[in-house]
């Protein structure tokens, strides 16, 4: 096999992983957030707000990925009445879902985290006089973060793998070039070069996680 | 006029009574000692007294101004002002494990006092010293023994120039070793004429340090006096028998 040859599949393909690579970008940045706020939600004193909350994880996390992509960008479109406004562009759609559907399971992440933490950190600093929000920022929150970061790593891996599923919604993404150039070319090679890839990017984040929880290391 | 006033203070949890018609009162510079077998109510009592626990009925006036009257909390502004006045050392110490032993100790005078680095940045040391800690500041928690992280969290509550102290069994988690120097510093404090209130098995310091003690079962006060009256000779069969289980253990 000729090096120009294996730059004519490569190439595509790191085409295609750019956009696996904003898709993953862009939900994990939102949807760590966005589960929080979620968290908070359901925690709230406000029972509506809770109940909408806990609903809201429980039909994401309930349902396959798959149906909430498909729902998203072929689904709304088709809603009677307000169907029309919700054309969005497929990258678009998809990314939404991915969002809502990770930002459940980090809210069930950090819910985990907060029930860890252990009340006498509440109580000394209401006895110090730190305000809720103080606290929750500057004592609660650090803690949080430290004890949810490996679970959090190891759905940011599952992400990465997930964003495979734009395949289904037709939405060219890494997999998408390499399944192309099989069938193109009949050769098995572009299935490896996909796997090295997505290995690759799960490396990169496993070197930054493990940074990380060293680095916030306190026990 | 009394530092802290307590009167008939009632609390249950469910149909559970757990205080019972509390009364008593605090001068300044005095240190009490609380004793009782455990389930007596009194680390309830103490944490009521800075609204960790809310009270059912009954007041709590401190340095003349109401927390509670007749079971009504005044408002969040006031309880807030009244609880600046008052540090509390808990049993499991409840530092912040990601910060360090002096960041510990900053975090508040930064955030609720507003004050300037200049200022709580040499408290913060003289206080550690005080302890004899000083070496440790930059470590964090996890790194002390536990006789260590009392310390600091003693140096913390003071941090905050508190006019009284509340200790809620600050060496029940400490094995004697420890519970010694916890103790040597609690004494210097009350030889400096801190005000304390302290919760404790430890018939010695109650004995030797404390101006006060009151012997509480049940959610009562069963007896209440000076360290000769309660612990070398009480009246109260309740009393003697406490005593006569803690001083043989």
């Amino acid at each position: 096999m000729s090096y120009e040859y294996f730059m004519s599949m490569l190439i595509p393909m790191l085409e295609g992983a750019k956009a696996t690579v904003l898709l993953f970008v862009i939900a994990i940045v939102l949807s760590i957030p966005l589960g929080f706020l979620l968290t908070l939600a359901v925690r709230s004193s406000i029972k509506p707000i809770s109940y909408l909350a806990q609903t809201f994880i429980y039909v994401m996390r309930g349902t396959p990925l798959l149906l909430q992509l498909l729902f998203f960008v072929f689904g709304l479109p088709l809603l009677p009445v307000i169907g029309e406004y919700l054309v969005l562009d497929r990258f678009v759609a998809a990314t939404l879902a991915f969002i809502l559907n990770y930002s459940a399971y980090f809210a069930e992440i950090f819910r985990g985290g907060l029930i860890s933490i252990d009340k006498g950190q509440y109580e000394a600093a209401q006895v110090l006089g730190l305000s809720k929000w103080q606290t929750t920022v500057r004592v609660i929150l650090p803690q949080m973060f430290r004890v949810t970061l490996p679970p959090i790593a190891n759905e940011s891996v599952s992400l990465v793998k997930d964003t495979a599923l734009l395949y289904a919604v037709a939405v060219p993404e890494l997999l998408h070039y390499a399944q192309t150039v099989v069938n193109r070319d009949f050769t098995i090679i572009p299935f490896f070069i996909a796997a090295g890839i997505y290995l690759l990017i799960a490396f990169g984040l496993t070197v930054v996680f493990k940074y990380l929880e060293r680095k916030l290391q306190y026990e | 006029m009394s530092f802290i006033e307590v009167r008939n203070l009632q609390k249950s949890f469910g149909p559970l009574e757990v205080l019972k018609d509390i009364s008593f009162d605090v001068q300044k510079n005095d240190v009490m000692a609380i004793i009782g077998p455990s389930g007596s109510g009194k680390s309830t009592m103490l944490r009521s007294l800075i609204k960790l626990e809310q009270v059912g009925g009954g007041s709590i006036i401190v340095d003349g101004d109401y927390l509670v009257k007749d079971g009504i909390y005044t408002n969040p502004t006031d309880s807030k002002m009244i609880n600046s006045k008052m540090g509390m050392v808990f049993q499991q110490f409840n530092l912040f494990p990601h910060l360090t032993v002096k960041q510990n100790l900053e975090l508040a005078p930064k955030l609720v006092k507003k004050e300037k680095t200049e200022d709580y940045g040499h408290r913060s040391i003289e206080l550690l010293e005080k302890v004899g800690l000083a070496s440790k500041a930059n470590e964090l928690p996890s790194r002390l023994s536990g006789g260590q992280k009392q310390r600091v969290a003693i140096a913390r509550a003071l941090m905050m120039n508190p006019d009284i102290l509340l200790f809620d069994e600050p060496t029940s988690a400490l094995d004697p070793q420890l519970t010694k120097e916890v103790l040597e510093v609690m004494k210097n404090l009350a030889e400096e004429h801190m005000t304390m209130i302290v919760v404790t098995h430890e018939m010695e310091f109650a004995s030797n340090v404390a101006n006060h003690v009151i012997f509480m079962d049940d959610g009562k006060i069963v007896e209440a006096g000076t360290p000769d009256e309660v612990i070398k000779s009480p009246k109260e069969l309740r009393t003697k028998r406490f005593l006569n289980y803690e001083l043989n253990k």
